[in-house]
């Protein structure tokens, strides 16, 4: 009982003093609240005196590091993230057939394809039903986004594409407006000379060959050739840059 | 002694409040809008419910969408956010989520609810002490000691995988 009246005797009698330093800990820099979270002993408390009693565990931990508005990672100009394979620049022009074929600028242009041996970057089924979780330093490798400049241009680093069975190689092109509305699904084929060439000399592709399905009698390309055939100039050695235009109507 | 995994799944919706988790809404979102239409050309269907059940590899969508939220997942520094010990700290260390989408409606944004599924580094689980589980994370001793870590099994953590 007596304890009781000291203690309410004590906080009426420091209230203004136990209030000052409060609230000069409370302006301070994240760092005292870290110290004071660490260190924060019965004992450290006492020691301030008057304080003591308005002393109360500082709640958890400081939070952070705080959040900030971070782009999609599909949006970068490099999507190579390791894959092994002949340097393949690709430059994608947008043109809009509803303003006299002139550039498209401000489109969002999203690019994927396989890998030197014919794989895409996806989620791994389980043998049960389910995705594998992955690890979130990983990548969603050869996928990427970039916005057309004024001259309707997009420019991504990548590797040539290998191919797999029952298609002629090729790059996936989806084409949206500035507020991403889609107006495009395409896909970009590869003159069958460079294909050739680099399926059967250059090393992280000669194992797997040359293509088993032509441009002509691919399913996809075979009625729309004229439109989708790229330009490709380069070589093994020196890496291939590859130009198209794509042609929406915005 | 046993190792285990956790995993905690976090869901986040319209009436998420948090900072980190309402970002991640906005760029999940946003993301579902744009690869949404690859399997929906013709806006036949409004659901992702819709979607998975009537088109072919809809459900690459959860992959599809996953790039808009690896940038948030990094700034978490490897500790996954929310699950604190008994003393109050976040201390579960990850490296493997899985993304989901759970709802979502392109026609209304508060349908939209998404969930990332952390799934904790080994531990390794020594006792339970009244609701609690007292583990230790994979640490080195130091003098002679091993630090522990002390926690109760919340809603949405539960053990995703044990190793004896």
């Amino acid at each position: 009982m007596e304890r009781k009246i000291f203690l309410k005797n004590t906080l009426a009698a420091l209230g203004l003093a136990a209030v000052a330093p409060l609230a000069v800990s409370s302006c301070g820099k994240d760092t005292d609240t870290t110290t004071s979270t660490t260190d924060g002993t019965t004992t450290d408390s006492t020691t301030t005196g008057s304080t003591t009693s308005s002393c109360t565990v500082t709640s958890t931990e400081t939070a952070g590091p705080y959040p900030t508005k971070t782009p999609s990672s599909y949006v970068r100009s490099n999507i190579v993230d390791g894959q092994a394979g002949v340097p393949l620049t690709i430059k994608i022009t947008i043109a809009n057939t509803k303003n006299s074929c002139a550039a498209l600028s401000g489109a969002l242009v999203d690019i994927w394809h396989c890998t030197a041996v014919g794989y895409y970057s996806e989620y791994v089924v389980n043998p049960g039903g389910g995705y594998t979780s992955v690890d979130y330093t990983s990548s969603h490798f050869l996928r990427g986004r970039q916005t057309t400049d004024s001259s309707g241009l997009v420019t991504f680093t990548s590797i040539f594409p290998g191919w797999y069975s029952g298609r002629a190689p090729h790059i996936h092109v989806h084409v949206y407006n500035s507020s991403g509305t889609s107006l495009l699904i395409t896909q970009i084929a590869f003159p069958t000379d460079v294909c050739n060439t680099v399926y059967t000399t250059a090393s992280d592709y000669k194992a797997h060959g040359t293509q088993d399905t032509s441009n002509t009698s691919d399913m996809v390309f075979s009625d729309s050739l004229v439109n989708e055939l790229a330009t490709v100039t380069g070589s093994v050695s020196g890496g291939y840059t590859l130009t198209h235009t794509v042609y929406v109507a915005a | 002694m046993k190792i285990i995994r956790l995993i905690y799944r976090k869901l986040i919706d319209a009436s998420s409040t948090k900072p980190w988790d309402q970002l991640l809404f906005e760029g999940s979102w946003y993301e579902y809008l744009l690869q949404a239409q690859t399997f929906n050309p013709e806006k036949k269907y409004n659901t992702f419910a819709e979607l998975i059940t009537h088109v072919p590899n809809a459900d690459r969508l959860h992959f599809l969408v996953t790039p808009a939220i690896t940038g948030y997942l990094k700034q978490l520094n490897g500790r996954v956010p929310d699950i604190t010990n008994n003393i109050g700290k976040t201390f579960l260390p990850f490296k493997n989520f899985k993304f989901e989408i759970v709802n979502s409606d392109i026609t209304d944004k508060n349908k939209h609810q998404v969930a990332v599924n952390f799934i904790s580094e080994p531990l390794t689980w020594h006792d339970i002490i009244g609701n609690q589980l007292l583990v230790t994370l994979n640490n080195e001793p130091a003098n002679g000691e091993t630090l522990t870590e002390m926690f109760s099994i919340q809603p949405f953590l539960s053990i995703y995988s044990i190793q004896s």
